[in-house]
């Protein structure tokens, strides 16, 4: 396949590439431009691709028609707990199930898996009523304890197993003539060495719930609790008509950090999810 | 040559109970036990708990739990609106795992080519992966409003478009191509890792036999990277199962319930009629699908993956 | 240091028995190769003597000390392994140093121990470098650097040459044995390669299939193998076998007739067994042997041959020039001949002879 190209053929992949690659990049490219339009332009016709006026005052206006600041902050720290969780629990368990010999362990690795065939939009009636039952309602541990537990950190569990089971046995057998524990062997050495598949494991757990929906909108009713995706929908003015402009500012900021993140370290993002144990 | 003072009775005297195995065991229970205990607690108890719920009708309001038996299940088979929304189910994730795997496949190819500034291009097509879901989905409904972005483009070529949102087939068409532009970037770099996994030799080997590169890439690629193809397709097909976000925000179900699949009609029995037992109901029927789904890709990976390591 | 002494040394997976009742004795400061073809059980030996493997009955001790329960970080034990197993994300400062960290050594200790094992390997100026950035030989050094610093009790080698190059190989062997003649710590070095048991043991134990063949020292183990199983394996080319009886002062085999010492047993089905060192060029008189292959390999001359339509194997100090097909006349010593039971495959004991 990886034959050199003729110059031809070359162009014409470009160009396949550049037409394939608009409905990729314009709608980010739309939300950006239009939020700094005046409410006039983002309508106008034919539409500008390239903004002739500017007008920022949508930003000010997000924060001012909700408490955006806290539900920015919502949505950050339940992230960052989500996802620290996870890297500590499935990094945990999968390091016992690919290296650790135990009674049981295939019976309760099964048991685990069975978190896969169980997304929690299957079991979002119960938790409901578990978490009313915890008085856990209109708070966010849901959307922590969810996550961190369900689904999600099993396919991480997963990754991890995979990525540990790679790893030389050796590097752990002279550890333990080195003289270290299960514990200190795992700290020491499992863990330094599987930064890639932590890194990919972060990424997808930051995003999963970064991106979380259902779950904030079944659990939570008070706007100052509110996260960023259930937030970005209550732009809305008195008739429920959706508020564009202001709406596409506060969705521009939501998603403007991590695509900078991304663009910076783009190279470990893609290629940390392509090495992780994903390939079958 | 040692003189070992009667070394078996002193090892049995003073074997520990605490022996290395025994050790090594304690710390895999202990390494597994926050996973295993989590998943007890909010993954099995509620799995256990919706067949429980199933069989009863809980109003919130009147804080009543009423033992209903299989009424639940009665209404399932009756429920007029029920065919419909497993058609749209069924439609959305047929045409969103098609569209997905074929485009992630090409752009993965795309992306194996030796062309200058390869990377930049791959950036890109992976970018709305990491765009917020529910910011994505609201540009993209803002673009398909009628008088949006996408039908004052077509305007200025002289095409009238559809008000997208409000047809059921464009409405469809809509969740899906939101969805997969979305997400495709996953499996693209999934396929491009085992795209350049496939050994250089296989394909130097079918150049000096004068195999022509398509053949190439139906007898030698497609079966080298067949176990990624399946994986990704599970996954895809279970994520697609559970697509909900992009729905509530684009057409909230309509026009119409022309898209309202399950996971949609669920939340909105359980938690906007308040019909709990009923949702507990549906969300069975979710779990067989994907459970059945699952079981079957599983069986038919034995026929179809032509290679595995 | 310490003697190490495997007692009546069990192991089996489930009903699955891989080492049926080992003894070994290892003197103080001795160096103990095991070597076997593989499968034969003897990185398994080496690994319960560190630790690494459960023993399921039997005893292993270091010195009076029973290890049979102990952690592999109380039997003060360092341990080559095959692949290194260097920690890739420490630099080689930190990979010599990890053990004595992990046992609670200051600072300045940990230095002057490394520094003196980095003296010892030539390692000095790769301290800061990461295993990665090292080639096959440093790596090697590294990871006895990793086991010398320790001063430990035994030192346990499994296959550490195998990854090298054969040049690098004997390079590497003999510092391996140069660093032994320095530190006397008792060894147990594991191989399958029979050129590195007899280099550089002081005794060498032959194991095959869970259990012992024979131990001995190099020399002992060239000119007295047991059976024909050690005779095969240790020497380089094998030696070779031919099927036939003894008739008088003679091995009769087909139409060959080969010599052997007097008073040998007659009337039954033996295996006459003779090194292709052993063949001498003889004038006329002797052996006659149809020439297969040619080999020069300039030192020595190497040739298939077949006596009694059996393949047989010489090698010679002068240079052969004949044509395959021509025929070669051939001198045995009978000192230099064994002879083995065809149905035993155990040697029949000089006196004997």
């Amino acid at each position: 396949m990886k034959t050199d190209l003729s110059p031809r053929m070359k162009i014409a992949l470009y160009g396949l590439m550049l037409i394939l690659l608009v409905p990729f990049v314009f709608p980010t490219w739309w939300m950006v431009t239009s939020s700094v339009k005046p409410i006039s332009d983002i309508f106008a016709f034919p539409p500008e691709i390239i903004p002739s006026r500017f007008d920022f005052s949508t930003y000010g206006q997000a924060f001012e028609l909700q408490p955006f600041a806290k539900q920015y902050w919502n949505s950050a720290y339940i992230a960052a707990i989500v996802t620290g969780g996870t890297l500590i629990f499935s990094s945990m368990a999968g390091y016992a199930f690919a290296r650790i010999d135990f009674p049981f362990a295939n019976t309760l690795f099964m048991v685990v898996l069975i978190g896969l065939l169980i997304p929690s939009e299957v079991t979002i009636v119960p938790l409901f009523r578990l978490f009313l039952s915890w008085d856990m309602i209109n708070t966010h541990w849901p959307l922590i304890l969810v996550p961190v537990f369900g689904a999600p950190s099993v396919f991480a569990t997963f990754i991890m197993r995979q990525f540990f089971i790679a790893l030389p046995k050796e590097l752990e057998e002279a550890a333990r003539v080195d003289g270290l524990g299960r514990f200190k062997i795992f700290w020491t050495i499992a863990l330094p060495l599987s930064k890639p598949a932590l890194g990919a494991v972060a990424i997808f757990t930051f995003l999963h719930s970064w991106n979380l929906y259902l779950e904030p909108i079944v659990f939570l009713s008070s706007p100052e609790k509110f996260t960023l995706p259930q937030a970005l929908t209550q732009f809305t003015d008195a008739y429920g008509g959706a508020m564009w402009n202001i709406q596409l500012a506060a969705a521009t900021m939501t998603a403007l950090p991590v695509l900078i993140v991304f663009v910076i370290a783009q190279r470990q993002f893609v290629e940390g999810l392509a090495h992780t144990g994903l390939k079958g | 040559m040692t003189v070992v003072a009667s070394p078996s009775e002193l090892s049995r005297r003073k074997r520990p109970y605490w022996t290395m195995a025994r050790r090594d065991s304690l710390a895999g229970y202990v390494f597994v036990a926050p996973q295993a205990i989590g998943i007890a607690v909010f993954v099995l108890v509620p799995l256990l708990l919706v067949f429980w719920y199933s069989l009863h009708e809980w109003n919130v309001l009147a804080q009543t739990f009423r033992f209903k038996g299989l009424e639940n299940y009665h209404r399932l088979l009756s429920d007029p609106g029920l065919p419909e929304v497993l058609i749209a189910t069924a439609i959305f994730s047929i045409f969103l795992v098609v569209f997905n795997m074929s485009l992630a496949l090409l752009l993965a190819v795309l992306l194996n080519q030796k062309l200058r500034g390869i990377t930049v291009f791959r950036t890109l097509f992976f970018s709305p992966v990491v765009v917020s879901l529910v910011a994505w989905t609201i540009v993209w409904s803002f673009l398909l409003q009628n008088n949006g972005g996408l039908n004052g483009i077509l305007d200025h070529f002289g095409i009238e478009g559809p008000n997208w949102l409000r047809h059921p087939t464009t409405a469809m068409i809509a969740v899906v191509v939101v969805q997969v532009f979305k997400n495709v970037g996953l499996n693209m770099i999934l396929f491009l890792a085992a795209l350049q996994g496939v050994p250089k030799e296989l394909y130097e080997a079918a150049r000096v036999d004068g195999i022509p590169a398509f053949r190439q890439f139906r007898r030698i690629t497609l079966p080298m990277i067949s176990p990624t193809v399946m994986l990704t397709s599970i996954i895809t097909i279970v994520g697609s199962l559970q697509v909900f976000a992009q729905i509530a925000v684009l057409t909230q179900g309509g026009p119409g319930m022309s898209t309202t699949v399950l996971v949609y009609y669920l939340y909105q029995q359980a938690f906007e009629f308040h019909n709990f037992g009923y949702g507990a109901t549906l969300s069975i029927l979710l779990f067989v699908i994907v459970a059945a789904l699952t079981f079957l890709q599983w069986q038919m990976r034995k026929r179809i993956v032509f290679y595995e390591n | 240091m310490a003697p190490v002494t495997f007692s009546n040394v069990k192991k089996s997976y489930g009903a699955v028995k891989v080492i049926h009742g080992v003894d070994i004795d290892i003197a103080d400061g001795e160096f103990v190769v095991l070597v076997g073809p593989s499968g034969c059980g003897k990185s398994t030996l080496l690994r319960m003597l560190a630790g690494l493997e459960t023993i399921s009955d039997g005893e292993i001790a270091i010195g009076d000390l029973v290890v049979n329960d102990l952690e592999p970080k109380h039997r003060d034990i360092a341990m080559v392994f095959q692949n290194y197993a260097l920690y890739p994300h420490m630099t080689v400062e930190e990979n010599m140093g990890f053990s004595l960290l992990h046992r609670g050594a200051s600072t300045a200790e940990i230095k002057e121990r490394v520094d003196w094992a980095a003296g010892i390997l030539g390692l000095a100026e790769y301290l800061g470098r990461r295993p990665g950035q090292l080639s096959g030989g440093q790596r090697q050094r590294v990871a006895m650097g990793r086991a010398i610093v320790r001063n430990p009790k035994v030192f346990l080698f499994d296959e550490p040459l195998s990854n090298l190059d054969a040049k690098l190989r004997v390079v590497m062997r003999g510092e391996i044995k140069a660093l032994h003649q320095k530190l006397k710590t008792t060894t147990l070095y594991v191989t399958h390669d029979q050129v590195e048991a007899m280099t550089m043991a002081d005794k060498i134990v032959v194991l095959n299939g869970g259990h012992i063949e024979q131990i001995g020292t190099p020399l002992d183990l060239y000119d007295n193998p047991v059976n024909q199983f050690v005779a095969a394996f240790i020497g380089s080319p094998s030696m070779n076998f031919i099927k036939g009886r003894v008739d008088g002062d003679h091995f009769v085999a087909g139409d060959a007739r080969l010599p052997v010492p007097p008073g040998a047993a007659e009337g039954r089905d033996l295996v006459y067994g003779i090194r292709p060192e052993h063949f001498t060029l003889a004038a006329d008189g002797g052996i006659e042997a149809e020439v297969v292959v040619v080999e020069p390999m300039g030192s020595e001359t190497q040739v298939t041959m077949r006596i009694a339509g059996q393949n047989v194997f010489g090698t010679f100090r002068e240079r052969v020039l004949a044509l395959p097909g021509s025929r070669l006349t051939l001198n045995v010593d009978p000192a230099d001949t064994h002879l083995f039971d065809a149905e035993t495959g155990l040697r029949l004991p000089r006196d004997a002879v």
